[in-house]
């Protein structure tokens, strides 16, 4: 009685025909006129709730992403509510305000542990986000259902934390050169510990291919940079580093480089160094980032279904184009607009005669700073929801629909386990600041 | 009205797909598996709408912890659940109910938070501060100053960033000295207040709480005789004397608490805590510093000295500053304040605080300024 059919459904095909998707396994199906309608909407509402709507918006946002993307014709489904996020951010902000105080006392404390404060919070911010976002990771999987069979999330939050920091410390320390073996390391762990169903998760990509893949890369981006370095070293003997020691003011380093010319010449390249640094990043960003999606997307495992990609950088590249071109656009008709209010209030203001009043130069300078709070903030959420509609939506359908998966029979074969998971690592990673979707 | 149709069903237990076909019943729908069997039987009133693609109703059942579905892709059978079932509104109507009421209690929570910062916070820390403990005020102190101190202290000079200690400098440090003295014993404030001259162009003093007093000798600079610096240091003795630096601390963190905690952040959320702590700072600092001017007339009256000092060097030091965005608002203010010193000054003969040649000292307290 329980038949599957790998094949799409039957009304599949004409959907799928009418809208021109792409044939392969994984496909999303939203349009961007719902997700502008979504982020319009929800930006102005955060605008006047001074943010609460984030809750709902965040809900309704991924709503919309999972329950557009089709696995084999069957849509995935988000089953978590604004009401859970917001109760899981008061229940963070109660942990949370202890923790404060506690830094906030520390500051206030002569001597070492004083001036350590600050420090150690950051410390204990770093780890705490980490358990945060492992934590707000179950909880969005425990909330992701396909077929009626839930998602879930195993391991301890605290070993990922500790061991997220270990690594990102690696790849700080090494200059980048550790980032694909810590992310495949940490990778390996959340997918190990990832269900779908009875059908245990896990993460094949090799650290050594992106290794290789990303080399080239990153000799163009932190070469020079450290050609700099080495240079700065090779120019500096023991007497000139005894000298620059022991003069600590500002004409000193002057003199130094006036004095020895090879000082200059590395200096000099080194800051050329940081502006091509910058400038490459900005532009090779797209194909890293296409590079590590099209790593990622191709190393996940379910049971015995392996996950492809033929992830474009090309595509990677338009949405960032697209974005930025939006962007412009929005800027300049956003401006356009601004001048227009200003002198028609300008205008109004000095016919009516307001500005020669007393009162004038207090209330002026309160209305002046209020507006360009209101005038600030549209700007930073017209850019936002840009973002969202170009970047954020464009990459997720990218990655659906250029998508491959082999053994997909396997998907009508999994039994339920699992329950849904508290939302305190969501209420944490907003309190704190660290995102993810 | 349609009474059957075809449908997708997932029993929640395992992932398999079931071809099923729904009969609509008077107050239940069932589902029946291809050989007839029945599967399930859901009310009406707890069938769950779930998000779902365009073309396709996703029903579920409210409350079940098996999160069995029913995919109906034929629109003829999704529009009759529809209409049978309540939970079901695909016109969104119930949906956007829920929603007013979030946006509403928002609005409302947001104008209550503003009325709280606007007139609570400056209440509730108003009250607060006289409980504070001088021994508390005079750790925080210790605690700003070394930060204070260092972000004063652009240029790094370390120990002789603080005037006075140099050969040439030690008779204006004397002279400054004696001068605060005066102006120490007329306060007569219960903790030991200390003053330091420092390296600093601005035109400008600083008081931390626990009594440490900055002046910076752009100050002295621009000062024309003693009984000016007098009237500023006499105005910061207002500020200890009111303990403004212990109100606007407190002030502060409960205002972080409010905005920062409560809120979260959300794009722009950092600029309007900070832009919102301005526009109340500014607003809170205009009072606070009405008094303290006054604070200052009464105490430069009762030492004999100039109480208009203080307006003459405010006018003079308000015509040369250069802020931007308050450029063209300052003035009026400048004039309000002076005029209200004028005012409480009344007329009456001064003495000068300062022999000339003290004050002719206390110009060279930081003249080994680049040595």
């Amino acid at each position: 009685m329980s038949t599957f059919d790998a094949a799409v459904p039957a009304a599949q095909p004409s959907l799928a025909a009418r809208f021109r998707l792409p044939t392969g396994p994984i496909q999303f199906l939203g349009f961007d006129k719902d997700y502008w309608q979504l982020w319009i909407r929800g930006s102005a509402l955060l605008a006047l709730t001074l943010g609460i709507y984030r809750f709902w918006l965040t809900t309704d946002t991924r709503r919309f992403l999972w329950s557009n993307t089709e696995m084999l014709g069957e849509p995935l489904e988000y089953t978590g509510t604004a009401r859970e996020l917001l109760i899981g951010f008061l229940i963070a902000v109660a942990i949370l305000i202890p923790f404060y105080a506690l830094i906030f006392l520390l500051a206030l404390t002569q001597g070492l542990i004083g001036q350590l404060a600050g420090v150690i919070g950051f410390a204990l911010a770093t780890v705490l986000g980490h358990y945060a976002v492992f934590r707000a990771r179950r909880y969005r999987l425990t909330r992701t259902v396909y077929r009626g069979v839930r998602f879930h999330q195993t391991g301890s939050a605290w070993y990922y934390a500790i061991m997220a920091v270990l690594w990102w410390t690696v790849v700080i320390l090494t200059l980048g050169l550790a980032y694909p073996i810590a992310l495949s390391r940490l990778e390996r762990f959340k997918m190990r510990n990832t269900w779908l169903g009875n059908l245990q998760g896990r993460f094949e990509g090799s650290a050594a291919g992106l290794f290789i893949r990303g080399l080239f890369m990153w000799l163009v981006v932190v070469g020079p940079l450290i050609a700099s370095l080495v240079a700065f070293v090779l120019a500096l003997d023991t007497a000139l580093l005894r000298e620059l020691i022991s003069t600590n003011d500002d004409d000193a380093l002057s003199r130094l480089i006036e004095a020895h010319p090879s000082v200059a010449f590395a200096s000099a390249f080194g800051i050329g160094a940081l502006i091509w640094a910058a400038l490459a990043g900005m532009l090779l960003y797209p194909v890293f980032q296409a590079m590590v999606l099209r790593w990622w997307a191709s190393g996940l495992r379910f049971g015995d279904m392996a996950a492809s990609s033929t992830l474009r950088t090309g595509e990677v590249y338009g949405t960032y184009l697209r974005y930025i071109g939006w962007s412009m656009v929005f800027s300049t008709i956003a401006s356009f607009v601004l001048i227009l209010l200003g002198a028609a209030g300008a205008a109004s203001l000095w016919a009516t005669g307001v500005l020669d009043k007393e009162w004038f130069s207090s209330v002026g300078e309160i209305a002046t700073a209020i507006l360009g709070v209101i005038i600030y903030v549209a700007f930073a959420l017209g850019y936002a929801a840009i973002y969202q509609v170009k970047v954020r939506l464009g990459l997720w359908r990218a990655v659906a629909n250029s998508a491959g998966l082999s053994n997909p029979a396997t998907l009508g074969t999994i039994s339920s386990v699992g329950a849904p998971a508290s939302p305190v690592g969501e209420g944490l990673a907003d309190a704190l600041n660290v995102g993810g979707f | 009205m349609t009474t059957s149709g075809q449908a997708t069903y997932f029993d929640g237990v395992t992932s398999a797909r079931h071809d099923v076909t729904v009969t609509l019943g008077a107050s239940a729908l069932q589902i029946h598996a291809s050989d007839g069997h029945m599967l399930a039987e859901w009310p009406y009133a707890e069938l769950e709408p779930i998000a779902s693609p365009q073309g396709l109703l996703r029903v579920g059942r409210i409350d079940n912890p098996v999160l069995a579905r029913l995919d109906v892709r034929d629109s003829t059978l999704a529009a009759a659940i529809d209409d049978l079932s309540v939970p079901i509104d695909r016109s969104g109507r119930t949906e956007r109910r829920g929603r007013r009421k979030v946006v509403f209690w928002s609005l409302a929570a947001t104008v209550s938070l503003l009325l709280v910062a606007i007139f609570g916070v400056p209440e509730i820390a108003g009250r607060l501060t006289p409980l504070v403990p001088y021994a508390a005020e005079v750790r925080l102190g210790a605690a700003v100053d070394a930060q204070v101190r260092s972000m004063l202290d652009k240029s790094g000079a370390g120990p002789r960033f603080v005037c006075g200690s140099g050969e040439v400098e030690q008779a204006g440090r004397a002279a400054f000295d004696k001068m605060f003295a005066k102006l120490e014993q007329a306060a007569g404030q219960p903790i030991p207040l200390r003053v330091l001259v420092v390296r600093s162009e601005d035109a400008n003093a600083v008081t931390l709480p626990g009594g440490t007093i900055y002046v910076f000798h752009g100050l002295i600079d621009k000062a024309e005789n003693a009984d000016e610096v007098a009237g500023v240091i006499a105005h910061e003795l207002g500020h200890v004397a009111h303990r403004d630096g212990t109100r606007t601390v407190l002030q502060h963190g409960a205002m972080s608490l409010l905005f920062g905690l409560l809120l979260g952040d959300f794009v722009g959320g950092g600029a309007v805590i900070i832009a919102a702590k301005t526009i109340l700072q500014t607003s809170y600092s205009r009072d606070v510093e009405t008094s303290a001017d006054a604070y200052a007339v009464d105490l430069m009256k009762a030492l004999g000295a100039d109480p208009r000092a203080l307006g003459t060097i405010l006018t003079r030091v308000a015509g040369s500053s250069h802020s931007p965005l308050k450029l063209l608002l300052d003035h009026p203010e400048t004039k309000e304040r002076v005029d209200a010193i004028n005012a409480r000054s009344g007329a009456g003969s001064a003495e000068p605080i300062l022999t000339p040649s003290e004050w002719t000292d206390v110009r060279r307290i930081c003249s080994e300024s680049k040595g």
